[in-house]
């Protein structure tokens, strides 16, 4: 296996749109939750979300725009981000042996939308024509690959919250294996919708709005957490043989060195604490690790009464005793839950809070809660205490566990 | 307006063609208008002109001839808004009393 560099990141994000501005405001705790503005808000019980301050006519012409759901444009833009900032020019050889791979858990939901408004609501036949492609769960990834005359794989995973990690330890294996050159390696979610929003708010999963703050709303770990916000956004990173970005003299953010991925196979949303706990497992297996050597971890951390309790007693499952001694990161109180796109950002996140060597915080964390009894870094970052090695949680609907091992560039 | 100009400012407008380009032997494919964009185009003038534009308006291949199509499908649909009197109404006129 060769070991693998993230070389470049694109951020389209509730936190901002470079990985400086987003490891700022997660380190400063900002929150990008905030009131929704869209037509029918006040259809809605929970009237927040973590939201991007997009607009696709600075990014594309309009024939392309037209046939692009919100969740292709953030992909896209965050692709070239990605690419630019990897300072990568690829031959015709290696555009043949590179390969596009995007977590999306609802696609092109606010398109879909939108027709069924048109049939339904105004009970109009007139679907536009280019609904398919803005709906299809491929389009993100297939419009990557067009813009940059990729030619290798390019797929797309849907396992709900755990899709963009899925979907980055899926190209690091085939980058590590020597299958592929180059790898761009994500999530993008735009579940903004009216018919998403109310479908989540059905299941009871979201949180209730702080009536203080509504964009602390989000409190992961925290006893009076009330459930998790909805966020949209794009993450991509761009993956290397370690060799390859070293002997182009490539700027390396860090390094994958291990993936997990198991499945509960026993309830559809319920989280097994086995379960994730076998994925950390397989991780650390894959990186070869012992519990010893990881320094932090990025939490699935999503502020529901049931994850959060869960996912605390899967971490003290394997580490044991030193499960007290790793400080553990919950971003989702400030970017909301991305979703199909939420590990993506989650591991953004952790490679630059291992480069600066920050634990970032868990804000809005201000009541112990007696079965969330590990240290989650609450409220104020932690200089000098992300350490080395880092694992990334992604626990999802369906039951799909997946965990990124990452390593700190120097190391 | 005329259909041609209708249409052309149409393609101006959501297509970012030049007004220049848009000759009566321009081929749709060389204006960057493919299959795709003909469904979309098709779907735009039902929409302006209130028209029902059949499917084979797809495989159109000049500006000339999707103006040409479009205005057939007007002149025939204006035909039908105004029909003659048909035989059954000339028979209940007055005149014709049984």
């Amino acid at each position: 296996m060769r070991r693998v560099a993230v070389t470049g990141i694109g951020v389209v994000s509730p936190l901002g749109h470079s990985p400086q501005d987003v490891f700022e405001a997660a380190r400063l705790g900002r929150s990008g939750i905030r009131r929704l503005d869209i037509p029918s808000v006040h259809r809605l019980a929970t009237p927040i979300a973590a939201t991007v301050q997009f607009d696709g006519a600075e990014h594309f012409e309009p024939p392309q725009q037209r046939m692009l759901d919100r969740v292709s444009q953030f992909a896209v833009v965050a692709a070239r981000r990605a690419i630019a900032d990897a300072q990568c020019e690829l031959t015709d050889t290696e555009r043949a042996r590179t390969g596009v791979f995007l977590g999306t858990g609802m696609g092109g939901t606010l398109s879909m939308d939108d027709g069924y408004q048109t049939l339904y609501g105004q009970q109009s036949d007139r679907i536009k024509p280019m609904l398919i492609l803005q709906g299809m769960h491929n389009a993100p990834a297939a419009w990557i690959a067009i813009e940059h005359q990729l030619s290798g794989p390019t797929l797309t995973y849907s396992t709900a919250c755990s899709s963009s990690s899925v979907a980055i330890g899926e190209a690091w294996l085939r980058v590590a294996c020597g299958a592929l050159d180059v790898a761009i390696a994500g999530g993008a979610e735009a579940p903004l919708s009216l018919g998403s929003l109310k479908a989540w708010e059905a299941m009871h999963t979201l949180a209730s709005v702080d009536v203080v703050d509504p964009a602390a709303s989000c409190k992961p770990f925290s006893k009076n957490r009330s459930g998790m916000v909805l966020g949209e956004g794009a993450a991509l990173v761009v993956l290397e043989p370690w060799d390859r970005a070293q002997a182009r003299g490539a700027p390396i953010y860090g390094e994958i060195i291990g993936y997990g991925l198991t499945t509960d196979a026993g309830h559809i949303t319920r989280p097994s604490g086995e379960g994730q706990a076998a994925a950390i497992r397989s991780a650390l297996t894959s990186a070869g690790l012992s519990v010893q050597e990881v320094d932090s971890i990025n939490a699935h951390g999503t502020g529901t009464h049931a994850n959060d309790s869960v996912e605390t007693a899967a971490i003290r499952l394997v580490f044991g005793e030193r499960a007290d001694h790793i400080p553990i990161s919950a971003t989702k109180a400030v970017h909301g839950h991305l979703l199909g796109a939420a590990g993506a950002l989650e591991c953004v996140l952790s490679l630059l809070a291992l480069r600066h060597n920050v634990a970032l915080p868990t804000m809005h964390l201000n009541e112990p809660d007696p079965q969330c009894d590990l240290d989650y870094v609450a409220n104020v970052a932690r200089p000098g205490a992300a350490g080395q090695t880092l694992m990334s949680h992604s626990f999802a609907f369906g039951g799909t566990n997946a965990v990124l091992a990452l390593r700190a560039a120097g190391s | 307006m005329t259909t041609v100009d209708r249409i052309r400012a149409m393609l101006v407008k959501d297509y970012k063609l030049d007004a220049n380009q848009l000759t009566a032997d321009a081929r749709l494919e060389d204006l960057g208008i493919d299959s795709l964009g003909m469904a979309e185009l098709v779907f735009n003038i039902e929409d302006a002109f209130g028209l029902n534009v059949p499917d084979v308006a797809v495989t159109l291949t000049t500006f000339g001839e999707v103006v040409a199509f479009i205005d057939d499908l007007i002149v025939a649909r204006d035909r039908a808004a105004t029909p003659a009197v048909p035989p059954a109404m000339q028979a209940l006129s007055p005149g014709h009393a049984p």
